[in-house]
């Protein structure tokens, strides 16, 4: 095996996967740092936003890039109206009882995007994309594309949450939500914000995972395991950390098959997690410790 | 209050009686499905055809004595768990008589060694296909009306070596459907002076699989066989296996014979693809059942509808045949197929009761064959390989 087959054929799957689970993770870590619990129904969010595109995409006849965006505002209104309508009730519950719903959430979104759009199998486009070669490396349009759309949101994430007034509330909340509060900034308004954030970044992972395989009603429940390992591995809390995370374990499942029966590349991302909260509880950035 | 009480006692009495009422009305029989899951697009037709024998029951008199038949649905969403929670339903909750699926094969052995066998039900699967289902410890109460896929493994490898092919990587899905059928085409294809240079299991439900292929691609084999189903993992292998030019041809099982296949990624792709399938050998129970299967609108074409037909209607004749005896419809299964008394076709529901009644011996010719059971409860098969032409599966001839 040449060096460019190594890079070709094991890395950059690997980062276009990590790049989906580092859009996923970067939700999952806003969640668990604002909110603060395990937010169980983030995949079948993004399932739910990968066809929301999807019907933006056969009704209105429009690009595959001008549906990301309305199904970014769409998963967001959902992800609103989840909190409004199921989470809040049991905000002054023990946490435990958020993470159970949140379970029940899953199933429904599930089961929507299920009786909505059926079992089929669906891509956004027909047919097959060979990949191109640049100087040996072949990349397909869409896996540059997810690479980059993935710093891109994080970026203007990064800058919003560094720069302006909502993001620096956001911040204040997560690092102690009383003082918070002391201080005027409004609790609702800022979960509020939190989950059009988080249901728009689901909705991004879902649409890339879609871009790059088929949607499945399944396919955000399998991610979901692979996404909490990113965003512990990263540090939880953190954005970047979840960015790096998602990477290393999206580079190391592809790699993993070079030394392990491949069968075991699944539960990788189960063993990194496992391993990070014996070694590192913290997460590589440092986060919070749940 | 007290009048409360009374009204509601009387309610609940009425209520007692109603359900007792419909129990007597009604033989129930399971019919377990993966209705979600990565069968999901497969199961809506093989439960329509299982329907359509019931129908043709009810229709023409009803069973033992004038009883409706009815099949109660239950989701086995192609995995052991839900399987056996539904399974444990149908058989505890709404006491069938006799269970009609599940339709994958993990499901099957999980449900037949926790729920089916310990409670007594007879279990007959249209197409629950692993090897290991046929040597199950089931008391004869595990049956099939497809094939083994040890048969298909087997057909399979032969065919390919006919084809010229001597040199090939497996791919397969980790579960007993993919295992089962691997081994068979593993050793079977070794066997006959073939050789496997790749063979790996793999999840399911993974974003990507180009590292496992470019394993695979390594032995230096052009042909990859994927044991998988083309609705689920399958498809994504194909995908990216075509995309990144692994292999040149590409051979399926019978999971791989899916619609969405063509449906995602264009006929013009798959002039290399082909996929093997247990088929309906012609005869007049073939055509007996297409047109009634035609006529409630469903495509007989669709993978293992014949199957489920006859499972349903075999299921059907044992209960008559048995007397509505639950534990005698295993050993009623064998009578009414096995090569010997007067042929019934599918649909000729009237005919076999009367049969019955007068206790001459019946025997079933289903719309899949003859259905003659062998001493596992397995049934010998026929296949034919398929390619992809005009965006449809066309045969390309049968293979043994």
């Amino acid at each position: 095996m040449t060096f460019m087959d190594l890079i070709n054929f094991y890395f950059v799957p690997g980062v276009v996967l990590g790049s989906i689970y580092a859009l996923g993770a970067v939700g999952i870590t806003l969640v668990f740092g604002i909110l603060r619990f395990a937010h169980l129904a983030h995949g079948d969010l993004a399932t739910f936003g990968a066809f929301a595109a999807l019907a933006f995409v056969t009704a209105l006849g429009v690009s595959v890039w001008v549906a990301l965006p309305l199904a970014m505002v769409a998963a967001g209104a959902v992800a609103i109206g989840l909190d409004r309508y199921f989470y809040d009730y049991l905000r002054e519950r023990p946490k435990i009882l958020t993470v159970m719903a949140s379970l029940g959430i899953a199933l429904m979104l599930r089961a929507i995007v299920q009786v909505f759009w059926g079992v089929d199998t669906e891509t956004y486009t027909r047919g097959i994309v060979r990949p191109e070669s640049y100087w040996g490396l072949r990349i397909r349009d869409r896996e540059l594309y997810t690479f980059v759309a993935m710093f891109a949101i994080v970026g203007v994430l990064w800058v919003f949450l560094q720069n302006t007034k909502w993001g620096k509330a956001m911040r204040a909340m997560s690092d102690n939500p009383d003082l918070a509060l002391l201080s005027g900034v409004d609790n609702r308004k800022v979960t509020m914000l939190t989950w059009a954030i988080v249901g728009m970044l689901c909705a991004a992972a879902g649409f890339f995972l879609g871009l790059n395989t088929e949607l499945k009603a399944l396919m955000g429940w399998t991610m979901l395991l692979p996404m909490f390992a990113a965003a512990i591995l990263g540090g939880v809390g953190r954005v970047e950390g979840a960015v790096i995370g998602g990477l290393i374990i999206g580079v190391v499942e592809e790699m993993s098959v070079l030394v392990i029966p491949s069968e075991y590349k699944a539960a990788l991302a189960f063993a990194i997690l496992l391993l990070i909260l014996l070694v590192r509880p913290t997460g590589l950035l440092k986060g919070k410790v749940l | 209050m007290k009048l409360t009480h009374l009204a509601f006692a009387a309610t609940l009495a009425g209520a007692t009686a109603l359900t007792a009422q419909s129990a007597l009305a009604d033989v129930k029989v399971g019919l377990l499905g993966g209705v979600s899951g990565p069968i999901a697009a497969m199961a809506p037709p093989m439960l329509d055809a299982a329907q359509l024998a019931f129908q043709q029951v009810n229709d023409q008199g009803g069973i033992l004595g004038g009883q409706s038949i009815e099949a109660v649905v239950g989701d086995s969403a192609c995995n052991p768990q839900n399987g056996v929670d539904s399974a444990t339903k149908l058989v505890n909750v709404e006491q069938v008589i006799g269970l009609v699926g599940p339709h994958c094969s993990g499901a099957v052995l999980a449900v037949a060694n926790s729920v089916s066998v310990p409670a007594g039900v007879t279990l007959l699967t249209p197409s629950g296909t692993s090897p290991e289902i046929t040597g199950l410890q089931d008391n004869d109460t595990v049956m099939r009306t497809v094939p083994s896929d040890d048969y298909q493994g087997r057909a399979l490898a032969r065919a390919l070596l006919e084809r010229g092919t001597s040199k090939v990587a497996v791919a397969y899905l980790n579960n007993d459907y993919g295992t089962g059928l691997a081994e068979s085409f593993k050793d079977e294809f070794e066997a006959n002076g073939g050789a496997v240079a790749g063979y790996a299991a793999h999840e399911e439900g993974k974003a990507s699989y180009r590292s496992n292929l470019a394993e695979l691609s390594r032995g230096g084999a052009d042909t990859l066989v994927i044991f998988d189903y083309g609705d689920g993992t399958g498809l994504t292998i194909l995908r990216q296996a075509l995309e990144n030019g692994f292999f040149e041809n590409f051979v399926g099982g019978d999971g791989m014979k899916s619609e969405a296949v063509i449906n995602e990624l264009g006929a013009e792709n798959l002039t290399t693809f082909v996929a093997s399938s247990p088929v309906g050998t012609a005869s007049t129970s073939l055509d007996l059942f297409r047109d009634a299967f035609t006529n409630v609108g469903g495509d007989p074409d669709a993978i293992f509808v014949t199957t489920s037909y006859d499972a349903g209607f075999l299921m059907a004749l044992a209960i008559e045949k048995a007397g509505g005896d639950k534990a005698g419809i295993a050993t009623a299964l064998r009578e009414v197929s096995n090569g010997e008394g007067e042929p019934i076709l599918p649909g000729e529901w009237e005919k076999a009761v009367g049969l019955i009644a007068e206790g001459t011996a019946i025997d079933y010719k289903g719309a899949s064959g003859d259905l003659d059971f062998d001493e596992n409860g397995d049934v010998p098969g026929a296949y034919a390989l398929f390619e992809v032409s005009e965006d449809t599966f066309k045969s390309i001839g049968e293979i043994k």
